[in-house]
């Protein structure tokens, strides 16, 4: 396999940008429910400071998936029914937009509460709006929905890799995530020509 | 219409009401009816002060993670009795109430509030003496010392004075160590986090103080 993405499976860039994301992902979602818990400290500012500096990285990544996207192709979309590659079409996209605006509304919203904003203590990044009592709490509020959004889309998106993986068998998931296989694909594959 | 000559009742009523209204402007004019305006340049010299917001301001740049950051206290006082011809017979008395602390971010001021910061609940006024004051450039230097977070140490006013009909202002400038106040302490004293030093600028819009000669 190689770094480019081909008529029937993924490169390696798409599948280090998706895992990357999907990581760091979790990584700022675990740091983002614990955060706000926290009573005043300096560790609660380092914390703060982590899951900034990975939403950052997130926004990043994305930018660059978006790139590749629209430089290179998608894999072939395997045999399934029609609505099925309507949802699954539907679902990445919408997948796309809420990964995007995720870190975007939580840069908004740092901006907006007038803080500063350090990637990994290395440098610092303009806020992208003026304090304002107003678009900080609508900023917040926007966050923390695309975040649950954003919890949906991953479950529905995981829940169906899952569902090919182990009901359908076909080569969705290990298309992605390459040293899985998938079992007895044989046979399978030539029942679901016949849907 | 054909213009006519105004009768005599009506020329007589506008002399009248003309000086009536160049009466009421002389009344009225700010350099008659403001006693300060008539002080002699020796009494404004001898003059004790007094300042406060919202003319004047006081306030304190510092950073943190990377980022400079400005806030200023909304309530203080300011007594100082200075004549630029003796700096060194001056004193300087500014009380300032911590708790009053704004710096446009309403979780820091939350922050500053606390007992890991400037302890406004135990410490509600911080308080700026000094006796004597010197001339240094094109300006004056005061030596004294601040009392915040219950802490005292010495802190220098770099200052220029400027009077003017009856009013003074005084710019000035200190630098402190935070940490020397023990403002971010113990866990807090990470100088990445936020740094050690705070410069201070103050811009007082002085008055005499009312009843003083």
């Amino acid at each position: 396999m190689s770094w480019r993405d081909s008529e029937d499976a993924w490169g390696w860039i798409s599948i280090a940008l998706h895992w990357a994301i999907v990581l760091l992902v979790l990584m700022g979602a675990l740091l983002g429910l614990v955060m706000t818990e926290m009573s005043l400290s300096a560790d609660k500012v380092r914390v703060y400071a982590l899951h900034k500096s990975i939403g950052m990285t997130v926004l990043a990544l994305m930018l660059l998936r978006v790139a590749w996207r629209l430089a290179s192709r998608r894999p072939r979309a395997l045999p399934a029914p029609r609505w099925q590659n309507a949802v699954a079409a539907t679902t990445h996209w919408m997948l796309y937009a809420a990964a995007l605006a995720l870190p975007l509304s939580g840069w908004l919203y740092n901006s907006a509460s007038n803080f500063p904003l350090q990637w990994f203590g290395l440098f610092n990044l303009p806020a992208i709006a003026d304090r304002d009592a107003g678009l900080k709490d609508l900023a917040r509020d926007l966050h923390y929905l695309l975040f649950w959004c954003l919890v949906v889309l991953v479950v529905m998106h995981a829940g169906a890799a899952l569902w090919h993986h182990l009901v359908r068998r076909d080569r969705t998931l290990s298309r992605m995530l390459p040293w899985l296989k998938p079992a007895a694909p044989a046979s399978i594959e030539a029942r679901q020509g016949d849907n | 219409m054909a213009a006519r000559i105004p009768s005599r009742r009506r020329i007589h009523q506008g002399i009248a009401s003309s000086c009536f209204a160049v009466l009421v402007a002389v009344a009225s004019a700010p350099e008659a009816s403001t006693p300060a305006a008539s002080v002699t340049a020796a009494e404004t010299a001898a003059a004790t002060w007094e300042a406060g917001p919202p003319e004047s301001s006081l306030q304190f740049e510092g950073a943190a993670q990377g980022e400079q950051f400005e806030g200023g206290f909304e309530r203080f006082e300011v007594r100082i009795a200075f004549d630029p011809a003796a700096p060194e017979a001056a004193t300087f008395d500014v009380r300032i109430e911590a708790g009053s602390v704004d710096s446009d971010n309403v979780e820091r001021d939350e922050a500053l509030r606390s007992p890991d910061f400037f302890d406004a609940g135990a410490h509600p006024l911080a308080h700026w003496r000094a006796s004597g004051a010197r001339s240094e450039g094109d300006g004056y230097v005061a030596d004294g010392q601040l009392t915040l977070n219950g802490i005292t140490q010495d802190v220098q006013l770099a200052f220029r004075w400027t009077a003017d009909k009856g009013r003074a202002l005084l710019e000035g400038e200190a630098t402190l160590d935070r940490t020397a106040f023990e403002i971010g302490a113990g866990e807090w004293a990470d100088a990445d986090m936020i740094d050690h030093a705070v410069q201070v600028h103050t811009r007082l819009v002085l008055v005499p103080v009312s009843g003083t000669p």
